[in-house]
């Protein structure tokens, strides 16, 4: 190579100064923050649970975690991941992408991970108060209530008159749907929360007058355990039995054999179980139902499975007289006509002139409404109310202890995670009476409330983190789905019709754990930081600083220019960007 | 080897011969089968280099701007729309001295659309800092490749090499792909003299005041005379192995020739066969092919037609509102010699038409012909 001589010095635009001597966040005016917000499915969970936070534990692999933060909010969830008719879902996001995530299998799943490896979970308590409560019924109401008080810091007794507490976990859903085993695991760990339940114990009238003694106040959760009267002749004979009575007999052991064509009267869940356990026991159902289909109250899921398990429904009748012949009944049932809608939706009916049938059956099951087995049981007259709250009712009078109605007896929807709700907003209501007086009540109920309400959270009650979230409900144009795959939701494994139709099995199979990993992955985890990290590696200004030591993420403002990249770039709406005030 | 190639194909073989590291482009026709080839080099393993697919002709160049910065061989390629979207680039590549070799496929600009071959695209860069280098043939094509990067790593300067689109991209010719192991022997790996070193953070390209950014561009202004300097060692070493020389203008039949037509690129073979035709004939024609456009060789303009009494420049370009750009840099290099010959100016092939032996012939006519031009630029064909 010829060199030539006086090479000509090559000058390079170079410097070694860092560049952090320019503090490009002078020029903002617009300024990005870490902002989480609410997930619809958490505001839609009567519990308030922290779904979108519970999905990325859960796909994290964090499992104790994930049940932990259930815990925090629901005592149930091997119960609510097997029987709660999922209203979360309802309203996921994901719906809008391809379907939504299956978050009750999740949350079975997590109860029965930690029941495999009998896990202890580590919950935050405040320290101990000195009021006691009474608790009058230990369903779902009554134990929601007495656990979260026990968080809280209070001790309380529960009073069931059944030799087993559940309520109608114990004594009304059929196996099929929720395994003992199941159940006492949840209420176990409810015990083990320093609850003290006393089984087998008969209350009065007269407790509510001997608890001043005793108690600062009692909670009443007695449910409703008795089937409301049709008002139809015929309807007092033996022949015409009680849905509610029945199952109670099916849970309690009873050998029941049954033959023949039943009729279930009713449109509720009672019906259904009604109707699926006898299918079970070798006989044949009906269900008689006075409107449509899809004006029933039961969960749209159980009215599918009982007509795939051969149960034959019968809309727009209804029984107006019943007669008993030797083994057999006759049911007159009068013709229903729909004279439009009410603001639900659901059919206004009225009977069709001239239009009835008979209907030869062995046996008659009445399920249509329920009600408290006992006077005493409902609140007292309206007009002594203190305070109307959307899953309680408190009376507190002048002398004696306060008294808090919640679950079924108050509940407009019946159900467990509306019962989980009655308790915790007892419970809460309760702490802040016995500190604050009942005018404060309202208004740090309403500062714990998950998004808009009603549902509430324990853990902001507590003061935990998730009291920093902004109450803002992510909708689905927030979410930066450019940052998705589509992926179908998982099958739910099952048992086979045939296999149903003849055992008294759980129907739902668990899931694996790689399925359920998989499942809480495909969560938008809408309105949190799931470290995703997609702030950080969009920030020209290498301005989002990861936290070595926990998962926070922070925005340095020196460098921060304000461009918004990171809050159009965060998939899960967990950014947010505001005016710079000046 | 003697191979039947295309002389797309010619660029392919001369960027794998020269071991590119990183590889960037934008496909755009005539270019694609260039980069089509490579990408396969890339991931059958072929070559050693990774080939970065970019959304833009702008990115492709921005992409080998930070590759190149870290000290690494780079090559892309591209063609008129593309060549002017890199336009930015192109002055930061020159301004951070960054030794990049690009092929350029000459096509027409739109609108309207139209593929065919017009020097316009690459001509309208030429005060972008990047030497250019046209070709007339495969083998032309093949070796400029490889002098292009002992050329710009030498002078740190980029360097595009110009090849006609489809005349010359997409015909097929035997094409003498040399052994890796001259090409290495010829062209060592690259040793920057200066790059990016995470042991050493720096920025390159930041903030320069007006003295030293002119001290800067006075740099890159000696680096293109020591280019034409370079081009001529590099040119002597290069036939010392492979047996090859590209002048930087070649002359033919000069010496004695009253007229000279001036070309470039595939029309110069054109051009080869009506000179010996007229020279048959007893005409005293030859031709001055301009190889290199930038840094213009106005000397070796001034020496070679020096004796002649007429100068026809065949532009296959136009700069609107002035003329045919060969014809404009051929005037402003003999302007200040004094009875220099008088410059003829024809436009001809734009948007590729056909540049046919009659074509050329009618232009030596025109030109012997006519004692003075009158005007700029004839338009042939039109």
């Amino acid at each position: 190579m010829i060199e030539i001589a006086n090479a000509i010095p090559l000058l390079v635009p170079h410097s070694s100064q860092s560049t952090e001597s320019n503090k490009t966040g002078s020029w903002r005016f617009l300024r990005p923050q870490f902002d989480e917000k609410t997930s619809p499915c958490s505001a839609a969970c009567p519990a308030g649970e922290d779904i979108a936070r519970i999905e990325m534990l859960s796909a994290q692999g964090s499992f104790k975690e994930a049940w932990e933060m259930i815990l925090r909010e629901n005592p149930f969830p091997g119960v609510c991941g097997r029987v709660c008719p999922h209203p979360c879902e309802g309203v996921c996001n994901r719906r809008e992408f391809d379907e939504a995530i299956a978050i009750h299998a999740i949350e079975r799943f997590l109860a029965e991970t930690a029941s495999r490896y009998d896990l202890k979970p580590i919950l935050p308590r405040l320290t101990a108060k000195k009021q006691r409560i009474a608790i009058v019924g230990a369903g779902p109401a009554g134990l929601s209530a007495s656990y979260f008080l026990a968080l809280l810091g209070y001790s309380s007794d529960v009073f069931e008159a059944m030799p087993e507490p559940g309520g109608v976990l114990r004594w009304g859903i059929p196996i099929y749907r929720l395994p003992l085993p199941a159940l006492r695991s949840d209420i176990a760990r409810i015990e083990s929360q320093n609850v003290r339940i006393l089984t087998g114990q008969m209350l009065g009238r007269e407790f509510l007058r001997d608890a001043a003694e005793r108690y600062d106040a009692v909670f009443m959760g007695c449910g409703h355990s008795r089937t409301a009267k049709l008002g139809v002749p015929g309807e007092e004979m033996s022949a015409i039995e009680d849905g509610l009575q029945f199952l109670r007999q099916l849970r309690q052991g009873d050998t029941i054999s049954l033959s023949g064509v039943s009729a279930v009267i009713g449109g509720g869940n009672t019906a259904i179980d009604v109707a699926r356990s006898i299918v079970r026991l070798g006989g044949k159902a009906l269900i008689l139902y006075r409107r449509r289909r899809r004006d029933m109250p039961a969960f749209e899921e159980e009215v599918q499975m009982v007509l795939e398990e051969g149960v034959e429904l019968i809309e727009l009748v209804t029984p107006v007289r019943i007669t008993a012949e030797g083994t057999q009944c006759t049911l007159t049932l009068q013709e229903m006509k729909i004279s439009g809608e009410d603001s639900r939706g659901r059919a206004n009916i009225l009977p069709a002139e001239g239009k009835t049938r008979e209907l030869r059956v062995e046996r008659v099951f009445k399920a249509t409404g329920a009600e408290p087995a006992e006077d005493w049981f409902n609140p007292p007259d309206k007009t002594k109310i203190s305070l109307a709250l959307s899953h309680t009712l408190l009376f507190c009078p002048d002398r004696g202890p306060a008294l808090v109605f919640g679950g079924d007896l108050t509940n407009e929807t019946k159900g467990v995670a509306h019962a989980v709700a009655s308790g915790k907003q007892a419970a809460m209501a309760l702490d802040i009476l016995f500190h604050g007086g009942i005018e404060a009540i309202v208004p740090k109920l309403t500062a714990c409330r998950v998004g808009q309400g009603p549902s509430l959270s324990m853990e902001m009650y507590m003061g935990g983190n998730r009291r920093l979230r902004n109450t803002h409900v992510v909708s689905y144009e927030e979410i930066n789905a450019d940052h998705f795959q589509f992926q179908p939701r998982i099958t739910q494994p099952r048992l086979l019709r045939e296999e149903r139709r003849t055992s008294f099995e759980e129907i739902d199979l668990k899931i694996s754990t790689n399925l359920a990993i998989r499942e809480a992955d495909r969560c938008f985890n809408c309105g949190i930081c799931n470290q995703c990290d997609n702030c950080y590696m969009f920030c020209p200004d290498i301005a989002v600083i990861r936290e070595k030591n926990n998962d926070e993420r922070r925005i340095n403002y020196d460098y921060c220019k304000g461009c918004g990249l990171c809050v159009v770039e965060c998939p899960r709406n967990a950014m947010t960007l505001r005016e710079e005030d000046i | 080897m003697k191979r039947v190639i295309e002389g797309s194909h010619a660029v392919a073989e001369a960027v794998r011969l020269a071991r590119a590291k990183v590889i960037s482009a934008y496909p755009i026709t005539p270019q694609t089968h260039i980069v089509e080839i490579l990408s396969e080099y890339c991931a059958g393993g072929t070559m050693d280099a990774r080939f970065l697919r970019v959304e833009s002709e702008h990115s492709a160049l921005a992409a080998l701007i930070g590759a190149q910065s870290c000290g690494v061989r780079t090559f892309t390629a591209t063609s008129s729309q593309g060549l002017a979207l890199m336009h930015e680039l192109l002055h930061w590549t020159s301004g951070a001295r960054l030794p990049i070799v690009m092929a350029e496929v000459n096509r027409a600009l739109a609108p309207g659309w139209n593929i065919w071959t017009d020097q316009t695209d690459s001509l309208a860069q030429r005060d972008t800092g990047w030497i250019q280098l046209y070709c007339e043939d495969g083998q032309e094509v093949l070796d400029s490749v490889l002098q292009a990067y002992r050329l710009a790593e030498r002078v740190y300067l980029p360097v595009m090499v110009v090849l006609d689109a489809f005349y010359l991209s997409h015909t097929y010719e035997p094409v003498d792909v040399p052994s890796e192991e001259d090409v290495d022997r010829f062209l060592p790996p690259y040793e920057p003299r200066f790059q990016a070193d995470t042991e050493n953070p720096c920025a390159f390209g930041q903030l320069v005041p007006p003295g030293a950014y002119m001290k800067m561009r006075h740099n890159i202004a000696m680096a293109m005379e020591e280019a034409l300097v370079c081009l001529r060692e590099i040119q002597e070493e290069f036939y010392g192995i492979f047996q090859r020389r590209y002048d930087p203008v070649e002359t033919i039949c000069c010496n004695d020739a009253e007229i000279i037509l001036v070309t470039s690129g595939t029309a110069t073979s054109t051009c080869r066969l009506v000179l010996r035709s007229l020279r048959n004939r007893g005409e005293k024609v030859g031709i001055l092919k301009m190889k290199l456009f930038r840094p213009f060789p106005a000397a070796m303009v001034r020496e070679a037609t020096s004796r002649a009494k007429k100068i026809a420049v065949i532009d296959r370009n136009f700069s609107f509102g002035a003329s045919g750009i060969f014809a404009q840099e051929l005037r402003a290099a003999l302007c200040n010699t004094p009875g220099h010959p008088p410059i003829f100016g024809y436009i001809a092939g734009i948007g590729g038409l056909d540049i046919t032996m009659e074509l050329l012939e009618e232009i030596y006519w025109k030109t012997r012909d006519t004692a003075f031009p009158e005007k700029e630029s004839v338009w042939m064909g039109v």
